[in-house]
């Protein structure tokens, strides 16, 4: 009959018994005929006798007490009511309404919002000494390290600004989209109450958001994913990804529900964690359809979801006589873990492919030592049983760029590209990144520079190149960020460019951050274009950011793809205290590239290592020539950053079969014996230097440790096993959450700002949702 | 055979206080319930519903038999709630701890008969019911809980929301889709809950 989507939806106003005699017949019609309608009916049961669960409460015995009271005394007000007989009172009862608490104003809203803001001045002061405490204890751990001066100057005096009041109050609208059929409301229900309006400006919004939020049907998914591939298969870079590492563009983006998971695209509330607290989506701003699209996609069936994420093909065991090298591009990307971190906390598994085990090993820091003085860094390896699979041998490989002085450390000059279309209006996007922008802004230096643009709304030069001293001017500029407004086109990225180009800072720390939750709409015409110009300009020594804001919209492969391209990072800021980790941590000065296009390539002996596997990196996989192509690009390392890296090995006296060509008729392979297991070599290049150094590390059978093992390697190898579960790879051998706790919580060391212990809460939450035969033990001293 | 609210209210606003009484002991449930699934938390929840209340009190001329006193009780408590969350969004919504600030607090009351066992779960169920709801966009939220929680019909909700039939039943079809699909792997899978 008609569309299998009506007929839902009259079974739902069947359940309630709200149909008439006619829908009535056409319902049970259906359902007699399609026992997949009535397995329908019956879920639609199921889940109402399960928000049965959901039980009342009683109110407090001495509120009650207290309204009893005054209703009781109610009688008493005689008087008042001759008065308002004749009074007449304009139909609207909510305006009758609004009127009686006027009256009640002084009585019971001032007490009211005085103990509201006691409730928020104690919780914002708890959060400053959170904040405080945690920044002191990170001061406090090592020396020599460049710390930033501590942005909480003088206690009780926070830098953190709340919300800027908004002077003219927004209204939200509530706008009943065309779908629902009904007209816009533009009832005023009352002044003081609530105002369902909607501007131009809003209406504007909305059909960009419409755009957006319209279901992308299949065919519109695939038409923009074989774009995209096109853009991508004209790139050089494009070549790093070929061999077995097809990256096939997936517009399948979220787990399907095949795997067992929650159709995880439904995304989990915006979090942004303060200590734990983990409020609910408020309501939506101006603007917004009101039945949810824009935020939470139904479900993949529906096609209403625009997150996005590359498949990935997991690296194999490669035969190390077939293939003994292996190299690969370091990659100081976080935002996969940060992501994943977001999934969790919502109460959901990750998508698989949104699981990239090298950014997960990569979020936490490591305790490599310096490197000496000519090297800008140093390599350590280390190698022990494999955990997962103890007949195999896992070894890590750790960089550390060396630590810059206060003296050394060279000044910044940023330029924010910010996205202020109105979908960035929500609480864990712009605001967000305003609140950690204000922090970041104390600790910068005279010297350095910063200015704002922005793009998709009211766009354009909001903020100069100013100097870091100008902190009034600065602030005011955050401050009067607003998302919304008409798009205006052409301005974005090209003007951030030229504004970064005019105050460059030779040898300094050049850069564009793009802050956005998904909408590329930067002024360029097409995405080859966009990155030609991120190329261009990072080949002249601009770098690019990518942060990451908000969920449902968001495309994580294409932001790290345009990261990679701009010689920058990509990060996913889901909290506060993500967000003033990249900005105040990463970003600042303390963020200064010491090598570029740093390429790793490691010759396995056969002699030892039978096979090896690469874990994770799969879209760093470099072709062998690439390692002495200095026109190859490849990543940066920071100052202080450390990057790790972990093969398993199968070692050559195992019994496993690994797959292997036949015997060559007119070449000999001969193996040179020699007690080395495998050689680590790097090539890097100065940052303003375009040919590239080497430096080489052996790792000798002998230094697998049989029994000893840092740290470092506990911590690292849990997280990398962490991942092979999420991912549910099929390398994963004997891996479980149990496991990856024994080994992470002794190795959790110092953890100055909590973020192992972070980890370790993942594990465990995690391991809730996956129930196996072995229950998780949760650690409880967090 | 308990008085009709309208009867009630008359009654009040003709001087009989012990009417309001009654009213507010039928209500106070409802009110407060309904109020307390909008905001998350039992502060504001109480605030709201004290607030409806204390009108009736101070203004005995409030309500107008123009619609059905529950009607105009919920409409007035569901724009109290409103009220309260567009301020919380303006002033403090980055700092201001709400519903699941007290996540690990929230105790679900006991049932009688209930195994211990039986109440840990079913009180795991209500978190899953109570963190899906709290994701659902606004109108979508008020009516499925009008609906479900204070079984109200159709044409009410309508009234109390201020929108048209039709669109409430494409609100609470799509709420009910959305806890659906989020609810399937825990809910639906294992039949016997």
């Amino acid at each position: 009959m008609n569309n299998p989507a009506d007929i839902k939806y009259l079974i739902s106003c069947y359940l309630d018994g709200e149909v008439t005699l006619e829908e009535k017949r056409i319902v049970e019609d259906a359902l007699r005929k399609d026992p997949a309608l009535k397995k329908y009916l019956d879920d639609l049961k199921k889940v109402s006798a399960s928000l049965s669960s959901w039980t009342d409460e009683n109110l407090s015995p001495d509120l009650e007490q207290k309204l009893e009271r005054h209703i009781q005394s109610a009688g008493k007000g005689e008087g008042r009511t001759m008065t308002t007989s004749s009074f007449s009172i304009p139909m609207k009862t909510g305006a009758a309404a609004v009127a009686a608490l006027l009256v009640l104003i002084t009585v019971f809203i001032n007490i009211e919002r005085n103990e509201q803001l006691a409730r928020l001045k104690s919780i914002r002061q708890v959060n400053e000494q959170i904040a405080l405490s945690t920044l002191d204890s990170k001061q406090s751990q090592s020396s020599d390290q460049p710390v930033p001066s501590p942005v909480y100057g003088q206690k009780g005096q926070t830098e953190i600004q709340p919300l800027a009041l908004r002077e003219q109050e927004k209204y939200e609208a509530d706008v009943l989209s065309d779908k629902l059929m009904a007209p816009v409301t533009e009832k005023k229900i009352d002044e003081g109450f609530f105002r369902i309006e909607q501007t131009a400006g809003e209406r504007a919004d909305k059909s960009k958001v419409d755009r957006v939020a319209k279901a992308e049907t299949p065919k519109t998914l695939e038409m923009r994913a074989t774009e995209i591939a096109g853009a991508m298969q004209a790139e050089p870079y494009k070549e790093a990804n070929r061999r077995n590492i097809a990256v096939a563009r997936s517009t399948e983006s979220v787990a399907s529900t095949k795997d067992g998971y929650l159709s995880s695209s439904a995304g989990p509330a915006q979090y942004y964690s303060l200590g734990g607290q983990i409020p609910a989506a408020p309501y939506p701003s101006k603007g917004r359809i009101s039945d949810g699209e824009m935020y939470y996609p139904i479900s993949p069936a529906e096609n209403f979801n625009t997150e996005e994420y590359d498949r990935i093909y997991e690296n194999a065991f490669l035969s190390s006589v077939e293939n003994p090298l292996s190299t690969f591009s370091i990659d100081v990307d976080t935002a996969s873990y940060s992501n994943i971190r977001r999934f969790l906390n919502g109460g959901q598994m990750p998508p698989k492919d949104a699981v990239r085990i090298e950014e997960m090993v990569n979020y936490f820091v490591y305790d490599y030592p310096q490197p000496a003085s000519e090297e800008p860094f140093s390599i350590t390896t280390e190698a022990a049983p494999c955990p997962w699979n103890p007949s195999h041998v896992l070894a890590l490989i750790g960089l550390k760029g060396k630590e810059l002085t206060a003296v050394e450390a060279k000044p910044s000059n940023l330029v924010f590209l910010i996205d202020v279309s109105g979908s960035m209006d929500e609480p864990n996007k712009l605001p967000l990144l305003q609140s950690a922008f204000r922090m970041m802004v104390n600790q910068l230096k005279a010297d350095e520079r910063i200015a704002i643009v922005t793009y998709a709304g009211a766009a354009g030069l909001v903020l100069d190149s100013t100097q870091g001293n100008e902190k009034p001017t600065i602030l005011s500029a955050i401050d009067h960020l607003q998302a919304g407004g008409s798009t205006a086109g052409g301005a974005g990225i090209q003007l951030a460019y030229d504004v970064a180009k005019r105050n460059f800072i030779p040898g300094g720390n050049n850069r564009v951050i793009l802050a956005t939750d998904g909408d590329f709409n930067v002024g360029v015409s097409s995405d080859s274009e966009l990155v030609r110009l991120i190329e261009e300009e990072r080949d002249a020594g601009i770098f690019l950011t990518v942060l990451g804001f908000g969920t449902g919209n968001y495309k994580d492969a294409k932001m790290e793809k345009i990261a990679d391209k701009g010689n920058g990072n990509y990060y996913y800021i889901d909290s506060i205290n993500e967000a003033q980790k990249v900005l105040m941590h990463e970003l600042g000065s303390t963020l200064f590239t010491i090598a570029k296009d740093v390429k790793v390539q490691i010759e396995f002996n056969p002699a030892h290592v039978k096979a090896y596997r690469l874990i994770g990196y799969e879209n760093r996989m470099l072709a062998k020539e690439d390692f002495n192509d200095d026109t190859k690009d490849a990543g940066e390392l920071g100052a202080g950053h450390t990057v790790t890296a972990l093969y398993e090995l199968i070692p050559a006296d195992s019994g496993e079969e690994v797959q292997t060509t036949d015997e060559l008729r007119y070449q000999k392979r001969e193996a040179i014996p020699s007690n080395e297991v495998m050689t680590v070599k790097l090539r890097y290049k100065k940052p303003e230097e375009n040919t590239s150094r080497l430096i080489t590390r052996i790792l000798n059978r002998q230094d697998i440790s049989q029994s000893s093992v840092s740290d470092n390697w506990l911590f690292a190898s849990s997280v990398a096993e962490f991942g092979l579960l999420l991912r549910d790879s099929q390398y994963k051998g004997n891996a479980s959450y149990q496991t990856v706790l024994e080994r992470a919580q002794p190795a959790k060391g110092q953890d100055p700002w909590g973020y192992r212990a972070e980890f370790i809460h993942l594990v465990e939450k995690a391991g809730m949702l996956n129930p196996g035969p072995t229950p998780v033990p949760v650690y409880m001293n967090k | 055979m308990s008085k009709q609210d309208e009867e009630l209210i008359a009654e009040y606003q003709q001087g009989n206080d012990e009417a309001l009484n009654m009213l507010f002991h039928r209500y106070k449930m409802p009110v407060f319930n309904f109020a307390l699934r909008l905001l998350g938390n039992r502060a504001e929840a109480e605030d709201a519903a004290s607030e409806v209340f204390l009108v009736l009190v101070s203004k005995k001329e409030a309500y107008q038999p123009k619609a059905k006193f529950s009607t105009w009780l919920f409409t007035v408590t569901r724009n109290a709630c409103i009220d309260r969350i567009r301020k919380r969004k303006n002033i403090f919504s980055l700092w201001f701890t709400n519903s699941s600030g007290e996540q690990e607090q929230w105790e679900i009351p006991d049932d009688d008969g209930e195994t211990a066992a039986e109440h840990a779960a079913r009180r795991e169920t209500a978190h899953q019911v109570k963190s899906v709801i709290e994701l659902l966009p606004p109108m979508q939220k008020e009516a499925l809980i009008l609906r479900e929680y204070q079984g109200l019909k159709y044409e009410e909700i309508a009234h109390i929301l201020g929108c048209s039939l039709e669109n409430v039943k494409v609100l609470i079809f799509r709420a009910r889709e959305r806890l659906r699909v989020e609810l399937a792997s825990s809910i639906l899978e294992d039949g016997d809950e």
